[in-house]
């Protein structure tokens, strides 16, 4: 093996990206080399000593400092938008000379006329759109507390899927998905409602719920799926729960595992 | 959980849910906090950098594609906001001897306020300030579980092998420099 293709080898072999074949291949290599192993042996020691390297825990400050950056980078592109709406008035009062004064009231008065003129008294239909928008979502939030409630897994799991359509989910409808994950008899139900409660994972009560609902789990998908949300979360109020779950008797000893080194992530 | 992905998460703060960048910080900050201070061994200044990480991802986020990986695009801004640091600082981005580094470790108490006491650091991290920053940079970067080296060359970059070869080499610096610590 050349120098430099030795040295790939080592670091693939080291940061473990070799595939099993190649690893056996590169041990078998060094078996037969001794000058190359007490290279790769001695350089091995100080790669391992590098794990032992402390870190200490970052300050809640910096938590404190870097959401108030966001506060205000938030706050600033509120005032953004705000801001074209001034932008477009100063443009207008621009455009404020006597001949565009003129220019407009002209076409202003064209329009009236022609307004008036026509027989057609349609209104516009804007405000009807957005009355009717609303009307849809009352009536969608309607149909997902319905379904949730049918002794069918099937339309339930359609009432689940409702809710994923709903734009603006008010608390009922959070409330029948909770209950639903805490007491559907079927497993399916039960995951469908957890992929529709991330959609809402920025309020409170959602977080708060998901993580009463570890506790009332008996299937192991459903604690799986659970532990990965709250590692993505990074939702430190879920440690405890899962800890409790780890000392019940009944637990599967694979999501055991699963969950304690999610524990792990999370802190 | 798709939509819990880091790509998925960036992009959603590229379209202006900014609100997203909080989970991504909670998610990385520990792990940006670990390659600073590993890099100036100083806890405030690397609290600092972690704060202007985030910032520069506020501040460029069109440039993000999505294409690669998160961590990839993290960490090359990462590495800008060190350099820049160093930059700004003047503090020389170079290799010092080891005679010439225990000279200075004396004397900068009052400039760079903070630094750890040297005995209070492990030997090798000790040896680690003692390697150029770009050679303790690789390894940081190396060391990292959830970044490939094919990632790591997008940080630094250069080829992947080159990036490996640079690993290798700056592993057998640090071993020299730890060996010679040892003996005194």
């Amino acid at each position: 093996m050349e120098k430099e293709q030795f040295e790939i080898t080592m670091v693939e072999y080291l940061a473990g990206e070799l595939t099993q074949t190649a690893s056996s291949e590169f041990e078998e290599y060094l078996k037969n080399n001794p000058v190359q192993r007490a290279e790769f042996e001695s350089l091995q020691q100080t790669w391992g000593k590098m794990d032992e390297a402390v870190v200490p825990e970052t300050s809640e400050a910096m938590d404190v400092r870097f959401f108030e950056m966001l506060h205000i980078a938030e706050t600033e592109k509120a005032n953004k938008s705000t801001g074209f709406v001034e932008g477009l008035s100063s443009f207008m009062s621009l455009l404020w000379r006597p001949q565009v004064a003129y220019g407009i009231l002209l076409v202003a008065i064209g329009l009236g006329t022609g307004y008036f003129m026509s027989t057609n008294t349609a209104q516009s239909d804007t405000p009807n759109t957005v009355v009717v928008d609303n009307e849809t979502e009352e009536v969608r939030e309607q149909l997902v507390l319905t379904l949730l409630e049918q002794p069918s897994a099937n339309q339930r799991l359609q009432g689940v899927n409702e809710a994923n359509k709903i734009e603006k989910v008010d608390e009922k409808v959070i409330k029948a998905l909770l209950q639903t994950l805490n007491n559907d008899a079927n497993v399916n139900v039960r995951l469908a409602a957890i992929e529709a409660l991330v959609n809402y994972v920025d309020k409170p009560i959602v977080r708060e719920g998901l993580i009463q609902a570890i506790g009332h789990q008996e299937s192991p998908i459903v604690q799986v799926t659970l532990a990965d949300l709250m590692v993505a979360l990074q939702e430190k109020k879920s440690i405890a729960p899962f800890k409790a779950l780890i000392r019940s008797k009944e637990l599967d000893t694979s999501v055991k595992e699963k969950l304690e080194s999610s524990i792990q992530q999370i802190i | 959980m798709h939509s819990l992905t880091d790509n998925a998460l960036m992009l959603k703060v590229k379209a202006g849910d900014l609100d997203k960048l909080g989970l991504l910080y909670e998610r990385h900050k520990k792990r940006l906090f670990g390659f600073f201070y590993n890099m100036n061994s100083n806890a405030m200044i690397s609290e600092d950098l972690v704060q202007n990480v985030f910032v520069r991802m506020l501040k460029y986020k069109h440039t993000f594609t999505g294409d690669g990986a998160f961590t990839a695009w993290m960490f090359k801004t990462a590495r800008n906001v060190n350099y820049d640091y160093y930059k700004k600082n003047k503090i020389a981005f170079h290799q010092k001897e080891v005679s010439e580094m225990e000279y200075k470790l004396q004397d900068s108490t009052d400039t760079e306020k903070g630094i750890i006491a040297k005995d209070k650091l492990s030997l090798l991290q000790q040896a680690m300030g003692y390697l150029a920053p770009e050679k303790r940079e690789i390894l940081m970067l190396s060391k990292l579980k959830e970044m490939k080296f094919s990632e790591i060359a997008e940080v630094l970059g250069c080829s992947e092998g080159n990036a490996k070869v640079k690993a290798h080499r700056a592993l057998k610096d640090l071993r020299t420099v730890f060996l010679q610590l040892e003996k005194r």
